[in-house]
């Protein structure tokens, strides 16, 4: 959702294809990719891009995609080859755009899954036409009597050998009835997941398959940043796993369709008719945004909810939380103070949940302070707090509504300017869940300073674990990986929760 | 349908089941891949010489002018770089034997066709349509955008269509257009070719230094279009109509939005290549009754397949990832 449309965003490679410095957003793709900074380019679009205009000694120009987890990326990237022998790129970034992955985008790429699905499977097997087995290769240990087994067996239907899950037919179905089919195998206390591939040779109607076997319940890798995800399904979290990808479809849509009317893109009209369709596409994006909120507020309030115990730089986080926001601040005049570079907060937190409550608060910030006013990002190291502060310069809320501001829905009268009054919930939620809270002081007229606290990192920078820390400015952001904290963690501010969930 | 017992092959068998309709057309698509994977070895075997009447010879006549004009201005660059100061003729030995080595890379060939059949597109839109070769009612209305530099990257756009014209006229096609994969390979065929007297390194070395010096991607004419199709964000819909883009804006905004490479976008406009186009119509998000009409702009008499309907967008895109002509695929050879 954030798409500068306009703004350049500028970085640089060295002889070895590692990104040196980027701004933001790059700099954040870079990291959710899995990437280092500086470290190889870890976004394989532009790796591609910029290995080349290397090697070739030539300013190539491309569009990139990529997928983040959470967002798919376009965006149009040049880059120039500095003229010294050896020497990396300039990059520059044009028209970023990130809108929210819908659920089914790796599913559309069905080259990607079944190269995905060869990577992941520990059996595969040559198929003829009639599915009878020609060759077994396995890698896994309590795959080893199927594999036997097949070996002497060979020439006879693969089905032969599996229990495929509720089924009562003679075997083989048709290939297509058994592609995804869960099955049991002999020897192995795994359920596993069949996929059949066809082979195609142009001419020929059918010449055999290949077969492969994933195991589905392998043990999960922990993933940084996707603790939600790996949760186990359940009926609670019907808006982020239904619901939202099937409704931001048609909203994308309604919006993309108002741009191209707003934008006169189909045809001049009218300048009335060209302010409906940016209504309507206003409207749209708030829809989305609500969307997303939903998530995050079904995701919160979700049993087992528990964020990564990571060794964060929250003056790092504070940055680009007010770069992201930078461009919005400008369009209002308002200045945004954020911590210089070279001042550093370490604290133990989620660097994606942070930089989420941070955004929310900067933002909120922008949307209720008057214009040519100035907002303060302020960090204080305490004993075992890290605090960072957002001041602004607005009305301020009045002693006896500040209480009700972390409420669910709560808008404190306010409509049409696009919030859903579920911002600063989510935000004390996440804080609260990360060992911190969000608190907030302000008096009428004297603006209001919302105040973010999460654990310090107390540990010596040099701790074992880490090693990862460098002195650079845009030093790695995850230094590293603590023990996970549980959600539900009694550190005194439980009792404040409020319990309408 | 396990509870009732019905025999699951049953319901394959059906003309209207989904499975036939996918495998109808998987069978079409496994078949146009066969034709365009024949495309490169038959277009080689007719620039060797030999006069065959399976390809126009309008695409012949061309894919060889444009072949050759590369192949001219890489030995006019080498003799740049050897001081020669006056243009001249080179031997008709080199300039034949450097496009032997040019067009050894399938890209290039496939590139050079896609061009040409692009050409011939913008001319039947113009002669059918009065569609402008250069002006299309979407630039008009992107060069007239309160987006002052989505405005000026339409300009530059129009001022780079009306060279593509001009060159397409000629059978020219300067270097600085090629994509830079394939400039990149133009200019290593200059180092590899055997048929070119013998030139010392650093003269090679340095051709190719200049030519790559001068080179900007973002300045051809492709990578203009397809920043103006980025550039124009939600709005791209607008580009997914032919009549209304132009040939040039619809291939690019249709190849981004199907997943496809664009040269096989383009050829897929031919009418061997129904299946294809219908299929990365329906990829990019066009309903049925928009397909049809997509179908009508660019054939005029042809319609799209009927099963076309029946396919959702996400399927389509799928069916044409796994098609052998996808990116990434072998291809060709």
């Amino acid at each position: 959702m954030v798409n500068s449309g306009t703004a350049q965003v500028h970085a640089a490679s060295d002889g070895d294809d590692r990104l040196i410095r980027a701004d933001e957003p790059l700099a954040s793709l870079q990291i959710r990719c899995g990437g280092d900074l500086p470290g190889t380019i870890a976004v394989p679009a532009l790796l591609e891009v910029v290995r080349k205009a290397r090697t070739f000694g030539m300013k190539l120009a491309r569009p990139i995609r990529a997928l983040d987890g959470e967002h798919n990326v376009t965006a149009w990237v040049e880059v120039s080859p500095r003229a010294e022998e050896g020497a990396g790129c300039e990059i520059s970034v044009h028209g970023w755009r990130s809108e929210p992955a819908s659920a089914n985008v790796l599913e559309i790429d069905a080259a990607h899954r079944r190269e995905i699905d060869c990577r992941l499977a520990d059996f595969s097997a040559m198929l003829d036409s009639e599915q009878r087995l020609l060759a077994v290769e396995a890698d896994a240990a309590d795959l080893t009597e199927l594999v036997e087994e097949m070996e002497a067996g060979l020439g006879r239907p693969w089905t032969d050998f599996v229990s495929i899950e509720g089924d009562s037919y003679r075997q083989p179905m048709h290939w297509r009835l058994l592609d995804g089919a869960r099955l049991t195998v002999p020897g192995s206390p795994r359920t596993w997941r069949a996929r059949l591939i066809p082979r195609q040779v142009p001419g020929r109607e059918n010449s055999g398959f290949e077969l492969l076997l994933a195991a589905l319940d392998a043990l999960p890798q922990p993933s940084p940043g996707a603790n939600e995800d790996i949760l186990p399904e359940k009926n609670d979290r019907v808006v982020g796993r239904d619901l939202a990808p099937v409704l931001r479809q048609p909203i994308t849509r309604i919006i993309a369709n108002a741009e191209t009317i707003r934008t006169r893109l189909a045809g001049p009209i009218a300048d009335e008719y060209a302010n409906y369709a940016s209504d309507i596409s206003a409207a749209g994006q708030h829809l989305l945004a609500l969307i997303d909120d939903l998530v995050d507020l079904e995701a919160v309030e979700a049993e087992g909810f528990s964020t990564a115990a990571d060794r964060i730089d929250l003056a790092e986080v504070a940055r680009q939380a007010s770069g992201i926001l930078g461009v919005r601040a400008r369009e209002r005049g308002i200045v945004i103070d954020a911590p210089k570079l070279g001042e550093s907060l370490p604290a133990i937190a989620e660097f994606r949940r942070a930089l989420q409550v941070l955004l929310n608060l900067v933002g909120n910030a922008i949307r209720y302070a008057p214009s040519d006013s100035q907002i303060w990002v302020r960090l204080e190291d305490g004993e075992r707090l890290a605090r960072v502060i957002v001041a602004d310069q607005g009305p301020g809320i009045p002693a006896e509504d500040q209480p009700r501001v972390f409420e669910k829905f709560e808008r404190l009268g306010r409509s049409g300017d696009g919030g859903s009054g579920l911002g600063l919930y989510i935000s004390r939620r996440l804080a609260r869940a990360m060992g911190g809270d969000l608190s907030v002081e302000s008096a009428p007229g004297q603006g209001a300073r919302f105040i973010l606290d999460l654990p310090a990192d107390t540990a010596p920078y040099a701790d074992a674990t880490s090693g990862m820390l460098d002195g650079t400015e845009n030093g790695a952001f995850i230094r590293s990986r603590l023990p996970k904290i549980p959600s539900r963690r009694s550190n005194g501010n439980e009792a404040e929760t409020p319990g309408g969930s | 349908m396990e509870c009732y017992g019905t025999p699951m092959s049953e319901a394959a068998a059906s003309p209207e089941s989904v499975d036939s309709v996918e495998s109808t057309l998987r069978d079409a698509l496994v078949n146009e891949d066969a034709a365009i994977g024949a495309i490169v070895p038959i277009v080689r075997h007719l620039l060797a010489g030999n006069v065959n009447s399976l390809f126009s010879e309008e695409i012949i006549a061309r894919v060889r002018g444009m072949s050759e004009d590369v192949a001219r201005q890489l030995l006019d660059r080498l003799a740049q770089a050897q001081g020669e100061t006056e243009r001249r003729d080179h031997a008709p030995e080199a300039v034949a034997a450097l496009i032997e080595t040019i067009t050894a890379n399938p890209a290039f060939l496939r590139y050079l066709h896609a061009q040409t059949v692009e050409w011939q597109l913008t001319r039947q839109l113009q002669s059918r349509l009065s569609l402008d070769p250069v002006l299309s009612p979407l630039l008009q209305a992107l060069i007239a955008s309160p987006d002052s530099a989505l405005a000026a990257l339409a300009m530059n756009f129009l001022a780079s269509q009306a060279r593509f014209c001009q060159a397409q006229r000629r059978m020219k096609l300067p270097l600085g257009e090629l994509p830079g994969d394939l400039l990149h390979s133009a200019l290593l065929a200059l180092r590899t070719c055997p048929g070119l007297a013998p030139q010392s390194d650093e003269c090679i070395a340095a051709a190719g230094t200049a030519v790559r010096g001068e080179y900007d991607e973002s300045r051809t004419r492709l990578g203009l279009i397809s920043r103006l199709v980025m550039g124009m964000g939600g709005g791209a819909v607008a580009a997914l109509s032919i009549g209304h883009a132009g040939a040039a804006i619809f291939l690019s905004a249709l190849a981004t939005s199907s997943g496809q490479d664009r040269d096989i976008t383009t050829l897929s406009t031919s009418k061997g290549q129904t299946a294809r186009f219908a299929l990365a119509l329906r990829a990019a998000g066009l309903k049925p009754e928009a397909v049809r009409e997509q179908f009508l702009t660019v054939h005029g008499d042809l319609v799209p397949p009927e099963s076309i309907t029946r396919i959702g967008s996400d399927h389509a895109a799928a069916m044409l990832s796994s098609s052998g002509a996808y990116p990434g695929a072998e291809y060709g050879e």
